[in-house]
């Protein structure tokens, strides 16, 4: 509090209303927060232009009679226009001077705040104060106990994108907070003492319960079976999504038998960063758990999509920016995952591939562990801990120690297979080959294992345990196969026909797709 | 058993720290009749996750064990990812690390060698034959024929008579020569070609859509 102190003191020498004297000096009651507030207050009243006025007027009729095409049309291209025009830096006005205008709308508040609150946390310098924090935690448990609290499906329906980002971003917060919460070294001692008196807030459990309940309301299983294209059906892979980048619960994501049916289904679903999201963390856990076939399949579907689609976003500059962001973590991913497990994806993909990400793929290849690392910390989501730090420790309580051990775990995973790749390429050579031949070209290659046999058995398990288990069958896609017989190693080489079908297929679904929008268009 | 810990884990109730006793004691009881449910296991360290104080080092290394049992399946990794990283580090935790490495790198004589030290091993019914079984998926994937000396020593020097009985158990054949027919790999690994098969699961909505 005493940096809020020193400030006010400094802006009252140069407070401009000082001059103009008489009641409104005297407002300033002495009390820092309450001048403040004042002083944001009396800003923001000043400033409410017409355009904005109208723009909230205009908004609110579209909810509250459900045009969900306008509703869109405010949300994506409105607010943003206005944004950039009015408050690039600064917030936009405090719903407390809206609510008149709007007839104190209640739920059109609880969006309006909601929107106010991301636009602080995207926008305005210096991010969001402790304070900000809380009350938009508390914007989302009402805006959450609105629509969950109800009897009956609420009367309230929003654009799918809109509903999304309203998820994203309430994740998103939490992420911020838990990082927030876990850097003591920076706060004031006030500050921590409200952190310690507050441990409700942006509360795991409470956090958890509101997407389990979701989830419940939102009748996602059944929903799912029969595809309705519901907006509802986002919450099911963002709250997977979110168990996933808490604490890497990859096996619940994965287990869950009917996200299949949601990735091939709504594949061409109107909310492009919601697809880009699920397939992302979907890759991301088929990566740690070993499932790398898995893992490419996933990436190399959605890289494809995005390539052909890139340029549908290019005017939306927000969304384009962190489809970018996005693509290069996937490409990312995927040179680890082919670098492990080396198969033939799509051409257009690989040929992105090679562009970009042919040096560190070489890198890779010649198991250079530093390199794996740095993209491994480059592409990988965020991980938090779930608990809050010992506030009485000021030091820094290792904030990133759930990224280290998500690493450590990873590196360890490829220190065992680190050689796998340089076999293969002896392998690929021969048909057959005595295992002393290998054992001597191996040697110069490390010298790490003493014992000979035991060092190729290991390849070979890894080899075999290394290929994609879906739905618990171990199959062997890799290029290259083999046994041994006896002391000699028999090779087998797959080659693999250019697939056309999928090309086919994606190109009719795109066909499909673009005739819907036309008639939509023209409706 | 099994129904009443699946209803404890539905829901929000996976985090209720007060589920822990009974979800331990679950831990306790898949380790001595040599059952397995992962999923249980995976939700009592995310508990420990969540709740630092409640950890107990003998529950942690039991359900690492127990998930080691169930290789070739990556079960292990998911566990180890619940754990925090200091904890990684003691004992015998650690020690339990080392001996997945030792599996998961085919090291076999290593991992019978270092399993000695660890006097836990008794606490998990079934242990070693689980291990046995993975040593067997693995030989079974590699290998056309094994000396049988060779095979004794990857299942962790166990007798004539035993080697035989695991021999019996896949249905592979010992020679006169002291050597283990594995199985007619030339049958399942040769070159191939692979050429692309559409499914009609994928051509289904197209065609659903162009009617």
């Amino acid at each position: 509090m005493s940096g809020m102190w020193a400030n006010s003191e400094i802006e009252a020498d140069y407070d401009p209303y000082a001059y103009y004297g008489g009641s409104e000096y005297e407002t300033h009651t002495g009390d820092p927060r309450q001048d403040l507030e004042y002083e944001r207050q009396y800003q923001s009243s000043y400033i409410v232009p017409e355009v904005i006025k109208n723009f909230l007027l205009f908004t609110q009729k579209c909810i509250n009679e459900q045009n969900l095409f306008e509703v869109q049309n405010c949300y994506e291209n409105g607010f943003n226009k206005l944004t950039d025009r009015f408050f690039k830096n600064s917030p936009w006005p405090e719903a407390e001077v809206i609510a008149p205008i709007v007839g104190n709308d209640q739920v059109f508040l609880i969006l309006y705040k909601e929107l106010y609150y991301r636009h602080v946390y995207a926008r305005v310098q210096n991010g969001p104060s402790l304070e900000q924090r809380f009350e938009s935690y508390y914007n989302y448990c009402n805006l959450f106990n609105y629509i969950l609290n109800a009897d009956g499906p609420v009367p309230l329906e929003l654009p799918n994108q809109w509903l999304w980002d309203i998820i994203d971003e309430f994740i998103y917060q939490f992420q911020s907070f838990t990082m927030y919460r876990s850097k003591l070294g920076k706060k004031s001692e006030d500050e921590i003492e409200f952190l310690r008196t507050n441990p409700k807030i942006w509360n795991v459990h409470s956090v958890l319960n509101v997407l389990h309940s979701l989830v419940e309301k939102s009748n996602i299983n059944r929903q799912l079976e029969v595809y309705a294209n519901g907006g509802e059906c986002f919450f099911v892979c963002l709250f997977f999504l979110f168990f996933f980048s808490f604490t890497h619960c990859s096996h619940n994501l994965i287990n869950i038998c009917f996200w299949h049916i949601f990735l091939q289904q709504n594949l061409y679903s109107r909310v492009p960063t919601c697809q880009m999201t699920t397939f992302y963390y979907v890759g991301f856990a088929y990566l740690m758990m070993r499932r790398y076939q898995d893992a490419i399949r996933t990436f190399s579907n959605i890289l494809l999509y995005i390539q052909r689609t890139k340029q549908m976003f290019q005017s939306r500059t927000q969304l384009y920016d962190q489809i970018t962001k996005n693509n290069d973590k996937m490409y990312t991913l995927l040179a680890i995952c082919l670098v492990l497990h080396p198969m033939r994806i799509d051409e257009s993909v690989h040929s992105q591939l090679r562009e970009k990400y042919a040096d560190k793929m070489l890198r890779m290849q010649k198991s250079d562990l530093q390199e794996f690392e740095t993209c491994f910390s480059f592409a990988c989501p965020k991980f938090l801990s779930p608990v809050p730090p010992n506030y009485d420790a000021l030091a820094d309580s290792f904030p990133k120690e759930p990224f280290k051990l998500q690493l450590r775990v990873f590196l360890e995973e490829v220190q065992q297979q680190i050689q796998i790749p340089t076999i293969r390429s002896y392998l690929k050579l021969y048909t057959t080959l005595p295992i002393s031949k290998l054992a001597a070209f191996m040697d110069e290659v490390s010298l790490l294992y003493q014992d000979g046999w035991s060092h190729h058995k290991m390849k070979n398990l890894v080899w075999t345990k290394g290929t994609s288990g879906l739905e618990g069958e171990f199959q062997s896609a890799s290029e290259v196969d083999f046994y041994i017989d006896g002391d000699m190693i028999h090779i087998a080489d797959t080659k693999v026909a250019r697939r056309y079908g999928d090309f086919f297929i994606r190109q009719i679904h795109k066909f499909d797709e673009i005739t819907r929008t036309l008639q939509q268009a023209t409706y | 058993m099994r129904a009443t810990v699946a209803s404890l884990l539905r829901g929000i109730d996976r985090y209720n720290p007060e589920n822990l006793a009974t979800l331990e004691r679950y831990v306790q009881l898949q380790a001595q009749e040599n059952t397995y449910d992962i999923e249980a296991n995976l939700a009592v360290l995310k508990l420990y996750q969540f709740n630092p104080n409640f950890y107990q080092t003998d529950i942690a290394a039991l359900i690492l064990l127990k998930a080691l049992t169930n290789l070739p399946h990556t079960d292990f990794i998911l566990c180890k990812c619940l754990i925090d990283s200091n904890r990684l580090n003691e004992m015998p935790i650690s020690r339990i690390l080392e001996l997945a490495e030792d599996l998961e790198t085919c090291n076999f004589q290593r991992f019978w060698e270092e399993l000695r030290d660890i006097e836990m091993i008794g606490a998990v019914t079934g242990f070693e034959d689980s291990i046995r079984k993975f040593v067997c998926h693995v030989v079974a994937a590699t290998f056309q024929t094994i000396e049988l000396e060779k095979l004794q020593e990857l299942l962790g020097s166990i007798t004539d008579n035993q080697a035989q009985q695991w021999a019996n158990k896949y249905g592979w054949t010992l020679n006169n020569e002291g050597v283990v027919f594995v199985t007619n790999q030339e049958e399942n690994i040769k070159t191939k070609n692979i050429t692309e098969k559409i499914t009609f699961e994928s051509v289904a909505a197209i065609m659903a859509s162009s009617r």
